[in-house]
């Protein structure tokens, strides 16, 4: 009784002191208890609101975002086509540690704040009184279980903590402040760690204690665990603690989350149901707790049959599994239905880029296509107009595979570098490149005797990309280079690159075109064997040099030295001037042609539901899809009458 | 008969062994396992697949092993009746397919039903009154059922039941009775909408039935004992049912050994095109992500009832004619 009186007391003071430090706190307006707690509130199941936020709130200006505020309530549905999708409700709700805002700025939001150091030592300052969403406090401790009893677990896990926790190899030392203040310290800087935690997949440094104490060897009994091991029919307790733990996949919906909505429905099913966390940090302006939306419904549909479903107005919500092929079908049904399409872009670096493979292992093609003059002249070639009239109808961005204009390291002068059509000059690069003699037909002869004919490999999954290499085979064509267009399925496709039995592939460009000083740039430089302009480089530096083959090009070579440079940086400037060469060394060299980028990417919106922007991007890094755009502030206009 | 039961039930072991092996060569076959495709699956989305734990799932579930060895490993697990873990639902096989079998048992029961209720009375319907109208149209759309698609059928009828009357595509029962024990709501919820794949799978599978009917009762109508019969003044109903009838169902008793496994499996790509909750779809997905355990043992099950079934038509067969029975110099 005493500490509740102390605890309303201690609250009333600092509401008053956020009051004060922010003229348009929230305290200045009553706490409104969203309506369907409001009942469990009164019959004594859930403590009331203001016992339920943190003292400090993060409070969200839905007014100054452009928003209409909302009112609480009410459902959505959704289509998703299996299981693993459960991850779309951790990218939707878009909580993190440190959240990036949409000018790519880190920005604090489960924590209270987060003090750096010399790039190197991280003070987490946690909100007082946040709570998980069964209402334990989070604190400290959750912190250290992660670190100390999971990440540094040699059953748990085998191969050490993650990467991004081991800057050079070195891991942090740990240490707790206080209840609610931890401190990582690295001896060197570390300029990944507050990126990772605001990934869209980000990397989680705490966990549930209170929760998964009870599957953690050292903390209870073994024959217990034994026992429960044994009921969950898993190997042993590693797999059950794992099982347990899935904070990115929302599948287990007896672990608490800091999540806008939490899972309530155990898999397998064919229907999940996530509900309002009520113990959520955010409000808005006039005091609502936010998500607006109680529950959001997930159905799963066959993957190939979402958007006939969504056409026939079975989701509220839905960009997913939804294509700009889909975009006639959707409109004409937008008709019938109570929705509205709207067109929102995608923010690949390119829609389509074509990949010459600096690890072929044909030689001929091999000294070509590592020739800077046949990689822009091959850029050179290709009319981009034409494609985006006739496969676009005119809606996209003609470019190369640089920064889109939504990030703060666009620069137009790379989108145009060498990505304007100029057939003339691309046959004088090749005549310069030395490939002068041409064939009867016109194509051109290799250095060896054989006709410039090369395969151009796809995975062939989009209309898009089967449609527009028609187009592409007609420029090369003008140029004197025979392309032949070759789909293989999707594992053969990219065995084929790394082996070097590709020489040309055609793929997506680099997955985040808007990213940001701070985004770490492994895209940009060998990384993985992912990356088919240069798979070998990627897989030796994946593997620490085990397999793939050493860098053997001065200008990848710089990217990599400054990679390293961005890993010790210690300021935004300086993060800002190292992309910036780095960029600068992509538009100069062409590792990548793009084509066309900014493509529309549909998105049905409910009539119902508010506050879905017309306009945005659609991607999974940054922004987690819808997650940057705050989805706990979409509401339902008919939310009062259905409860 | 009984010497006979105990060496075919023998047999099924090597046959089983040889199966398995097969089974797990075939799934073996593709490149990459199930954590390459998954990554490249993400990949294409333009996302990151959830790394951390892939060397951690790899080595549970020796993954780092050659392939004999982890064929041992898993033909030793199914037999102790551990089916293995899904990579694609992170759970054991068991609790995922066994939610499933019930709907599809149901389905596949009745889609049996139908097809028998409807192929039966045509198929004797057409046979005796052959060459007539009546033979010509129940023919002609018998032919239509078996020549369209059941897939594309299943497709045209839900965009159509969807414009023209606002059903939901898809699906078995109101989605609010999904996560539900079964009640007598949900039931009803399930018996409304169980009636189209139902009828969709059952259409092609009747036409057949109503063809083999149909020819299997004509050699038998033509054979002298049924002139015997007539000329002796049986009453047409017995001269049918009791003889030639009897002795056309040897095609369809034979035909039991391939209804077991598919009341199981039930129709693949029809229950993905209606997004019904069944084991068909599992199936294509855990072969499409290799999902390895998953598909296995899947296919390992459907490859143990096709032999029980086998030894089920055989076992009926013998029971029914005495000429299978007496093959082989046995006597009564």
């Amino acid at each position: 009784m005493k500490t509740g009186i102390n605890r309303r007391i201690l609250s009333f003071l600092m509401f008053a002191i956020v009051a004060f430090s922010h003229s348009r706190a929230v305290a200045q307006t009553a706490l409104v208890e969203p309506p369907i707690l409001a009942g469990l509130v009164k019959d004594g199941v859930l403590p009331p609101m203001s016992e339920r936020l943190p003292l400090s709130p993060l409070v969200l200006h839905v007014a100054e975002m452009g928003r209409e505020i909302g009112k609480s309530g009410g459902e959505i549905r959704m289509l998703m086509a299996d299981q693993r999708d459960l991850r779309i409700m951790t990218l939707y709700g878009y909580t993190r540690l440190m959240r990036f805002n949409l000018k790519q700025e880190l920005k604090p939001d489960i924590l209270q704040d987060m003090i750096v150091e010399e790039g190197r030592k991280f003070t987490l300052v946690l909100r007082k009184g946040h709570r998980w969403s069964d209402g334990t406090p989070l604190t400290a401790e959750d912190f250290r279980y992660w670190w100390e009893d999971v990440a540094n677990d040699k059953k748990l896990s085998p191969g050490g903590p993650p990467i991004a926790m081991l800057p050079d190899g070195e891991a942090p030392t740990f240490e707790i402040l206080d209840s609610h203040r931890v401190r990582y310290t690295w001896p060197s800087p570390n300029p990944s760690f507050l990126p990772a935690l605001a990934a869209a997949q980000p990397l989680y440094i705490l966990m549930p204690a209170h929760y998964m104490r009870q599957f953690h060897q050292k903390h209870v009994n073994a024959d217990a665990l034994q026992r429960t091991v044994r009921a969950a029919r898993v190997k042993d307790w590693t797999a059950l603690h794992e099982q347990k733990a899935r904070q990115y996949r929302a599948e287990n919906p007896d672990l608490p989350t800091l999540d806008p909505w939490r899972n309530r429905t155990a898999p397998p099913a064919e229907r999940f149901v996530f509900e309002r966390n009520p113990y959520y940090h955010r409000v808005d302006e006039t005091g609502q707790q936010l998500p607006y939306l109680d529950r959001i419904v997930i159905n799963i549909a066959t993957g190939a049959l979402i958007p006939t479903k969504v056409g026939a107005g079975d989701s509220d919500l839905q960009a997913r599994y939804l294509s700009f092929d889909n975009y006639t079908f959707l409109k004409i049904a937008e008709k019938r239905q109570d929705f509205t399409v709207k067109l929102w872009k995608r923010a690949e670096g390119s829609r389509i880029a074509i990949y010459p493979n600096l690890n072929a292992s044909d030689p001929v093609w091999l000294s070509l296509v590592r020739d800077v003059r046949v990689r822009k002249a091959m850029s050179l070639s290709i009319n981009r107009r034409d494609i985006n009239n006739v496969i676009f109808y005119g809606l996209v961005k003609e470019g190369a595979n640089t920064m889109l204009d939504g990030s703060p390291l666009y620069d137009p002068a790379f989108q145009t570098a060498h990505a304007t059509y100029n057939p003339a000059e691309a046959n004088r690069l090749l005549d310069e490149a030395g490939l002068t003699k041409r064939d009867i037909e016109g194509y051109r002869i290799l250095p060896d005797g054989r006709r410039a004919e090369v395969s151009v490999e796809g995975a062939g999954d989009s209309a898009d990309e089967t449609d527009s290499i028609e187009l592409i085979i007609d420029n090369f064509r003008a140029i004197g280079i025979r392309l032949l267009y070759r789909v293989s399925q999707r594992e053969l496709f990219r065995r084929r690159i790394l082996l070097g039995d590709t020489v040309l592939s055609l793929w997506a460009g680099w997955d985040n075109g808007l990213a940001g000083p701070d985004t770490e740039p492994e895209a940009l430089v060998p990384s993985n064997r992912g990356q088919y302009q240069w798979p070998r480089f990627g897989q030796y530096a994946e593997t620490s040099g085990a397999q793939g083959d050493k860098i053997d090009i001065p200008e990848v070579q710089e990217l990599a030295d400054l990679r390293v440079a961005w890993r010790k940086s210690v300021t935004r400037e300086e993060r800002m001037d190292i992309w910036r060469k780095m960029l600068k060394i992509h538009s100069d060299n062409a590792f990548i042609i793009g084509i066309v980028n900014s493509t529309p990417q549909p998105i049905i919106v409910s009539r119902r539901l508010r506050n879905v922007p017309d306009q945005g991007w659609f991607s999974f890094e940054p922004g987690a899809f819808l997650g940057i755009y705050h989805p706990e502030t979409f509401w339902l206009t008919d939310a009062g009458k259905r409860n | 008969m009984l010497r006979y039961i105990a060496r075919r039930f023998l047999l099924m072991i090597p046959t089983l062994l040889i199966a398995s092996a097969l089974i797990f060569t075939v799934m073996e076959l593709p490149p990459g396992d199930f954590f390459e495709t998954f990554v490249s699956e993400m990949q294409a989305q333009g996302e990151k697949a959830d790394m951390s734990r892939v060397e951690f799932l790899k080595k549970e579930y020796h993954l780092d092993k050659p392939p004999v060895e982890r064929y041992f490993y898993w033909l030793a697990d199914f037999a102790q009746g551990n089916y293995g873990y899904s990579f694609e639902y992170q759970l054991p096989v068991s609790d995922i397919i066994g939610d499933k079998l019930i709907l599809t048992i149901l389905i596949s029961t009745l889609t049996i039903i139908f097809t028998w209720a409807i192929a039966f009375p045509i198929g004797i319907y057409s046979a005796t009154h052959q060459y007539s109208w009546g033979d010509y149209g129940l023919t002609f759309l018998g032919l239509l059922g078996l020549a369209i698609p059941h897939f594309l059928m299943a497709l045209v009828v839900m965009y159509f039941a969807n414009v023209w009357f606002g059903l939901s595509i898809g699906g078995l029962m109101e989605p609010e009775y999904l996560n539900q024990p079964m009640s007598m709501a949900k039931f009803t919820s399930v018996l409304k909408h169980i009636w189209l794949p139902v009828v969709l799978i059952g259409i092609t599978g009747t036409g057949g039935m109503i063809r083999a009917v149909r020819a299997n009762l004509l050699d038998e109508l033509d054979k002298q004992y049924v002139v015997t019969a007539r000329a002796k003044g049986l009453p047409p109903g017995r001269a049918l049912m009791k003889y030639p009838f009897r002795m056309s169902l040897n095609f369809f008793i034979s035909d039991i050994g391939s209804v077991l496994p598919s009341v199981v499996s039930g129709a693949e790509i029809v229950a993905i095109v209606l997004s019904l909750p069944t084991t068909g779809p599992l199936l294509v997905r855990a072969l499409q992500a290799q999902d390895m355990y998953l598909a296995g043992s899947f296919l390992m099950f459907l490859a143990i009832l096709t032999v029980i079934g086998v030894l089920i038509s055989d076992i009926a067969l013998a029971m029914l004619d005495p000429r299978v029975r007496l093959q082989g110099g046995a006597t009564k």
